[in-house]
């Protein structure tokens, strides 16, 4: 597969705070990746430099092929970008505003697409910039950005603020573009959107990429919670090497299991009688919490 | 020119937002021209008049106020416009520039407007440069529209020449602090420090030609004031000022492209500092809070208000110097101390002094409505403090600015007088200053009204402001009428030294006052909160 955008080893200080460490990950054609981190652990800086509008200390980024900074303009020709805090001038409509972002693209103007994306997005383009809430601003800049032909769409937490019907517009539109093959690099919180909608994730905390891979792969790390009911006692299931935080509720076992030792667990089992195995599978999210609470935590 | 791609359409865009303030503004300044040249014509028709002008204007207190005097030998219309118009004018046009740009630059990308526009396939200084085109524009247009009112309504002594070279004053002016704007927008991470920096360099400016204008000549021409305040027209028509400017705005303009080219969005240069981990127990209480909203700008006036009142005062002793040269001066303060011309002088500083200090009064007011346009006032409303309390402490806070800063400064400008060793006495320069708080305190009251009624007229205050100003700048140069006089508080506060203490006046206003800042109350304790 053509790698799209490829990042490698990136690295940025503001003043004495190290914003990024070392950011490495690539988005191929056609994909769509989800970028994920607590607050502050670096993605809208990795984005920015993305877009050529901050410069890396050290390191390359690349779209298409290009360098970020010294051909921001070209490359902006195929790129669109939402920030998650979309703000405007207050005295322009809503329509102008889109309009004119369109037509800073030199390409002509979808107008067929754009009125279906502001019906969808239920839209009203007549009000000035100043009366929308926030969820109308950033309807604005994904309208500007979905009616754009773009090859490498870049979403800073693009839904903040929209509801959750219009949640699902914005996925519909991003699996509308991956299937005509531009790429899409989504940084969210909503850790549900991402699991629907992303075939990749990087996972960045302190400015540094600590995961980063498919979706399938990623679960292989994680556990499911197994809960057990068994005719025998289960004697030693505490020190097997695939369980842990065993818990013995009445009659119930409930354990986490490794998920690449299923196995393992199986032919453990086997000799005992089995009443009830139900296993649920490894949730995105367990995998997410645990990467941001290790920084709660204070590592 | 990757960096410039899109330039030309950006620019077509920021015009079609720009255009009615530019031509509000352009608006604005025809007027103040069209007033002052159809007044000195009207006024001063007669030489001897003239004359008799030139004397008062040697003084080198008023040189000090106005403009080095220029052509006294043959005071024409054009020299007395020329000298008395100038630096107001600058410092009005200046300001227009410096408003432009930061509004154009660093406002839009603190926004984070321009981090939209820049993610799209413009250059990285398309955004800059079209603000660039702007502050050409509006400042060639500036040039036309005053050349062509002087020329319109001049007499004979205002020739083309100097019409032209007006009007390119005005405009290079512009252009001048628009371009330290251009850098100081690259310094600053945040729009109001871009614009702080520029009003300092202009403030700082007109001091370095205050005190230049009374003897130390080369500070004057360091000051741009000064500098184009050299160009003397209608009387000596010097042209080199204007080269001079152009090249400084051209270096500046060149400069700030460079600095922009290559720092991060969102940047500056100058270090931010790390706040505050807690909220002190004075910022947790509601006048410590306001406090806290308007700390920085109020240190950074109440510097301005010492240098500006030490630069008068530091001058005053100067006045003695030329009257003892001086016969005709002599004689007339002999036959009538009223006309003291020393004395006047006080006067008249002490009064533009607290026009200075109004400023920061009603900015202390107006902040009230400027957190509610941003909506973070409903907050503040929506916990305990009732909407009067909140008002009220606004008022307290601008009452109590207006009296410290005319404290500060009347003390800053009589402790200099008496430095250089101008016989005065300190407590009537004091007491004379604070004869002025109760005129501040009606211009609170009137923003009061404005905000409680009409919070979308707010800024209407700075024109009446500004008309309360050129009343008391311009009243001892023509004949206004009374009807319109009247209108200023300031016109109404004794004139001390040379009148005296007034309590008819400090008690008339200070009631009216009161009653506006309670009708004030009413109507916002009434209306919506946006």
């Amino acid at each position: 597969m053509k790698k799209v955008i490829e990042i490698t080893k990136l690295k940025k200080t503001f003043g004495k705070t190290e914003a990024l460490t070392d950011v490495t990950f690539d988005v191929n054609e056609g994909e769509i990746v989800g970028f994920i981190g607590p607050n502050g652990a670096g993605k809208s800086t990795t984005i920015r430099i993305l877009l050529g509008l901050i410069k890396a200390d050290s390191g390359t980024a690349k779209i298409f092929g290009e360098d970020v900074w010294d051909d921001a303009v070209s490359i902006h020709k195929r790129v669109a970008y939402v920030p998650g805090d979309v703000n405007l001038w207050p005295n322009l409509t809503g329509g102008q505003v889109i309009d004119l972002f369109l037509s800073m693209r030199g390409a002509k103007v979808d107008k067929k697409r754009k009125e279906e994306l502001m019906k969808r997005f239920e839209f009203d383009p007549t009000k000035k910039c100043r009366a929308y809430s926030k969820g109308n601003r950033q309807k604005v800049a994904l309208i500007a950005a979905f009616a754009a032909d773009a090859d490498v769409y870049l979403f800073d937490e693009p839904t903040a603020g929209l509801d959750p019907l219009q949640e699902r517009v914005f996925q519909s539109y991003a699996r509308e573009v991956q299937q005509r093959g531009a790429s899409v690099l989504l940084s969210s919180h909503i850790l549900s959107e991402v699991e629907q909608l992303c075939d990749k994730v990087a996972i960045i905390r302190q400015g540094e990429i600590v995961e980063s891979g498919s979706l399938t792969d990623l679960r292989h790390l994680t556990r499911s919670q197994i809960n057990l009911k068994t005719a025998e006692e289960l004697p030693n299931l505490e020190e097997q090497s695939f369980a842990h935080n065993v818990v013995r509720e009445k009659d119930e076992i409930v354990f986490q299991l490794d998920s690449d030792h299923l196995n393992d667990f199986l032919n453990y089992i086997e000799p005992f009688t089995v009443l009830k195995l139900e296993s649920a599978p490894p949730r995105l999210e367990d995998l997410f919490m645990r990467h941001y609470e290790t920084v709660k935590g204070g590592d | 020119m990757q960096a410039q791609a899109q330039t030309g359409r950006l620019f077509r865009f920021t015009l079609k937002k720009e255009w009615l303030k530019i031509l509000l503004w352009l608006i604005g300044a025809a007027f103040y021209v069209i007033l002052g040249i159809f007044a000195f014509v009207e006024v001063y028709g007669d030489p001897s008049e003239r004359e008799a002008m030139a004397i008062a204007m040697e003084n080198p207190a008023m040189q000090a106020l106005f403009g080095r005097l220029i052509g006294a030998d043959d005071y024409t219309i054009g020299a007395m416009y020329s000298q008395t118009m100038s630096l107001i004018g600058y410092v009005i046009f200046a300001i227009m520039s410096i408003l432009l740009v930061v509004r154009n630059t660093r406002s839009e990308e603190e926004d984070g407007i321009l981090e939209l526009i820049q993610a799209l396939p413009t250059g990285r200084l398309a955004h800059t440069t079209s603000a660039i085109f702007i502050l050409l524009l509006s400042n060639a247009l500036l040039a036309v529209v005053s050349a062509s009112v002087l020329l319109a309504l001049g007499d004979r002594s205002i020739t083309l020449e100097g019409a032209v070279l007006t009007g390119l004053s005005y405009a290079t002016i512009g252009l001048i602090f628009g371009a330290v704007t251009l850098v100081t927008a690259q310094l600053s991470n945040n729009a109001r420090g871009a614009m702080m920096l520029a009003f300092g360099v202009l403030g700082i400016s007109y001091m370095m030609r205050i005190v230049g204008d009374s003897g130390y000549e080369l500070l004057s021409w360091l000051s741009p004031l000064g500098l184009i305040y050299g160009t003397e027209a209608f009387v000596s028509n010097n042209w080199f000022p204007i080269w001079i400017g152009l090249a400084l705005s051209l270096a500046l303009i060149v400069t700030a492209l460079w600095l922009k080219n290559r720092r991060d969005m969102g940047a500056g240069l100058l270090p931010d500092r790390a706040g505050k981990k807690h909220a002190s127990s004075f910022l947790k209480t509601l006048f410590g809070f306001t406090f806290k909203l308007l700390k920085t700008p109020l240190i950074v006036w109440a510097v301005a208000m010492l240098l500006l009142g030490v630069s008068y005062g530091s001058v005053i002793g100067d006045v003695e110097g030329m009257l003892e040269g001086n016969e005709v001066v002599a004689q007339i303060i002999a036959t009538d101390p009223s006309l003291n011309l020393t004395d006047q002088f006080i006067g008249v500083i002490l009064g533009v002094l607290a026009m200075a200090a109004t400023i920061p009064s009603l900015q202390v007011m107006l902040k009230l409505r400027g957190e509610e346009k941003k909506h973070r006032m409903e907050k503040v409303i929506a916990s305990a403090h009732s909407r009067l309390t909140v008002f009220s402490t606004f008022i307290l806070l601008s009452t109590l600015v207006a009296l410290v800063f005319q404290l500060l400064q009347s003390l800053a400008f009589g402790g200099s007088a008496v430095a250089v060793g101008y016989d005065v006495s300190l407590t009537d320069i004091i007491t004379a200053g604070l004869g002025y708080v109760p005129a501040i305190l009606l211009m609170i009251g009137v923003a009061a009204i404005l905000i409680g009624w009409f919070p979308k007229l707010t800024s209407l205050i700075w024109l009446y402001h500004f008309f309360v100003f050129v009343v008391f700048y311009f009243g001892g140069l023509f004949d206004i009428p009374e009807v319109i006089n009247g209108l200023s508080p300031f016109y109404h506060i004794p004139e001390q030294p040379i009148e005296s203490w007034n309590w008819t006046v400090t008690l008339v206003l200070t009631a009216l006052a009161l009653l506006f800042m309670a009708i004030g109350s009413i109507g916002y304790r009434k209306r919506d909160i946006d």
